[in-house]
């Protein structure tokens, strides 16, 4: 099978010009965006805190044309699978997603922090929406 | 021995550059003041690798809490007396960066400040200019 | 057998730009690995922009970073524009695409002149930084303020051209393009330097679409990655651009390709100037956005793919906004290129991305124990620049 013909399997759905959307199971994470690797690039890794849940959304890009993930997550346990096997440059991405909003990533190479000072508590993350600005 | 030591100190500024936060715009600005068209090596002042070597501490930007011990620790470094200048609306303030969470605060609240260069960023002969006004505050023997 | 160590750099501070830290794991002179910790200069601006209002917002994004602050200020200006679903006006678009060339030009001067102190070749330093305060007076003159110009307003730019400006950009432009072929020539004739450039940190095209690394860093290993031709925005699509690229992937190619894309942003300056539209700077925005959203924007910084995710309940603030910097991807690289590298090649693989944050020039040796010295970039710099004079 082609990339082509891989990538029209997908259920995408077109949001905006150039922007493709679609919901992607934890489990089918990893095998989803191996296929999208022969098509694009990982420009990005954007978490977002609905109060009661966590979204990650994946930005892979080719061109002018933006292809996001979407994988809900329990604000509770939130985990994903590491994508760094598939775009090595994902494990900075990563490590920035723990930090900032305490999403656990399963098999990320650099568990260190990239962007929060060494005394920040550890059980804080700042881009969650219960946390506050001061 | 003293007139002497201050007019050895006022004719050749030694400073060291620290960014604590900052957005790089007052930190080119600083570069800038270096470089052939405003040129502050002309007036003795040089810009030193080591805070063991500086007299005066250029800061720029809000404190993080990430630069803060470092901040405090360069200072600690230097010899007496150790002249302070915060460059820039943030050191100064806090800027527009007031209330982010990894912000404790701005220079003032952490150490003593001799000269303040405001400016989002001050252009490079404001940065003379407060180079000037603290040099003549060290000749006069002005406290801080 | 060569010990083993691990020569922690940073992160004290700049001479210029915002501290990092690394660690470079060495045998002997060869490195074996590398890793990063940022965060010196983290202030929580994603936090802080969901707090604050759209119109407060642009002020902040301006302050990112004060080397490209235009494109990060205009960047979140379409994305807002896009959510309340208003069309600047054709001129605003061209003097919004004018000012980020102006800044284009005066960011890679900089870099030129950075790099080249990295590399311990002060003559070349001095001298872009010389040329580059003629960008800076046209900014000046233009805007009122040579850095975080604040062009920018909701719906449009606050700043017009004028025919005396014309002029001034005109004759800016023309000065700094015989400059420039100066500097192409210097780069690549000058064999001292070329020992720090040419076959140092090369990085291949495949691993430059594998690691996904991005602007003038990706085109000097043959992929022709540029938003600006890509995914045309403001006033590009009527005026493209000329992708520049080198398949050298070296760091000589990283040198090249940047001075080389200058010459497209003079010429694409004269073009703007020539075809300036007459107009409107401004067109109404409302105070509140009505509908929920969220936009993707992307915009090619000087260092490469800018891309920004907003995302809004309606209302007049935004309830998240994602910045990836261009750096963060390009670090990355840095990383996988510093391992099976010189030590002494170090400071240069990593100018070689322009990153915008670099630890130049501050020593703090702080003891930690047993064989872990912490190295100031200066030190690093120096070692670098006496290993080649050796």
């Amino acid at each position: 099978m082609t990339t082509a013909d891989k990538l029209h399997d997908l259920p995408l759905t077109e949001t905006d010009t150039n922007r493709l959307e679609m919901p992607v199971e934890i489990d089918d994470l990893v095998s989803v965006s191996q296929v999208l690797s022969e098509w694009g690039y990982l420009a990005a890794i954007t978490g977002l805190d609905h109060g009661d849940r966590l979204e990650v959304l994946y930005h892979i890009c080719h061109g002018p044309d933006v292809i996001t993930l979407r994988v809900s997550l329990d604000p509770q346990a939130p985990t994903v699978d590491s994508l760094h096997p598939v775009f090595p440059q994902a494990g900075t991405y990563e490590r920035e997603l723990m930090e900032m909003f305490g999403v656990e990533v399963r098999g990320t190479p650099d568990r260190s922090r990239l962007l929060l000072p060494d005394d920040w508590p550890a059980d804080e993350y700042p881009l969650r929406k219960e946390a506050s600005d001061d | 021995m003293e007139p002497i030591l201050t007019w050895a100190r006022v004719n050749s500024i030694w400073a060291v550059h620290f960014n604590s936060g900052s957005c790089n715009g007052c930190d080119i600005e600083i570069l800038s003041t270096l470089t052939p068209y405003y040129d502050v090596e002309r007036l003795g002042i040089e810009l030193r690798g080591s805070p063991r070597h500086a007299d005066v501490l250029v800061v720029t930007g809000a404190v993080t809490r990430q630069a803060r011990d470092r901040l405090l620790r360069i200072h600690a470094q230097m010899p007496d007396p150790a002249f302070v200048m915060a460059v820039g609306t943030c050191a100064i303030g806090g800027g527009v960066f007031q209330g982010c969470y990894n912000v404790v605060g701005s220079v003032s609240d952490l150490l003593p400040v001799d000269m303040a260069v405001p400016g989002c960023p001050p252009r490079p002969a404001a940065i003379i200019a407060g180079f000037a006004a603290l040099m003549e505050r060290i000749r006069k023997g002005e406290p801080a | 057998m060569t010990e083993r160590f691990t020569i922690p750099i940073g992160p004290q501070h700049p001479a210029l730009k915002e501290p990092a830290h690394f660690a470079f794991t060495v045998e002997g002179e060869t490195v074996t690995s590398a890793s990063v910790r940022l965060g010196y200069a983290h202030r929580g601006i994603e936090k802080a922009a969901e707090t604050r209002t759209f119109i407060q917002d642009l002020y902040l994004m301006e302050r990112v970073c004060g080397i490209c602050s235009h494109i990060h200020a205009s960047t979140f200006a379409r994305a807002v524009e896009e959510l309340a679903g208003v069309t600047v006006p054709p001129r605003a678009r061209m003097i919004r695409t004018l000012v980020a060339e102006l800044e284009r030009i005066h960011s890679h001067l900089l870099w030129l002149g950075v790099a080249a102190h990295d590399a311990g070749f002060e003559a070349l330093f001095m001298y872009s930084w010389r040329d580059r305060e003629t960008i800076m007076a046209v900014l000046e003159s233009l805007t009122g303020n040579r850095v975080n110009y604040s062009v920018n307003v909701l719906g449009g730019v606050k700043c017009d051209i004028t025919p005396q400006l014309d002029t001034q950009i005109r004759e800016a432009v023309d000065y700094l393009q015989e400059r420039t072929e100066h500097y192409l020539h210097v780069v690549n004739t000058d064999r001292v330097f070329l020992k720090r450039t040419k076959g140092i940190g090369v990085m291949s095209t495949e691993q430059a679409i594998r690691w996904g690394v991005v602007g003038p860093l990706a085109r000097a290993s043959g992929v022709p990655r540029d938003i600006r031709v890509e995914a045309p925005y403001d006033a590009y699509a009527d005026f493209p651009i000329d992708i520049v690229l080198d398949d050298a992937g070296d760091l000589a190619a990283r040198f090249t390709v940047r001075l080389r894309e200058l010459f497209e942003t003079y010429r694409l300056i004269r073009a703007l100037l020539d075809n300036l539209p007459e107009g409107d700077l401004t067109t109404r925005f409302p105070r509140r956005i009505k509908q929920a959203g969220e936009v993707i924007v992307r915009s090619e910084a000087p260092r490469g793919e800018l891309f920004y995710f907003v995302r809004t309940e309606g209302g007049s603030s935004p309830s998240r906004v994602k910045v990836r910097t261009p750096t963060l991807p390009n670090m990355h690289s840095v990383l996988e290129l510093a391992v099976g590298a010189q030590l002494a090649d170090a400071p240069m693989i990593l100018a070689g991305i322009d990153p915008c944050f670099s630890c130049n020039d501050r020593t703090s040796l702080i003891r930690r124990g047993g064989e872990q010295d912490i190295w100031s970039w200066e030190k690093l710099r120096q070692y670098g620049i006496e290993v080649y004079r050796a």
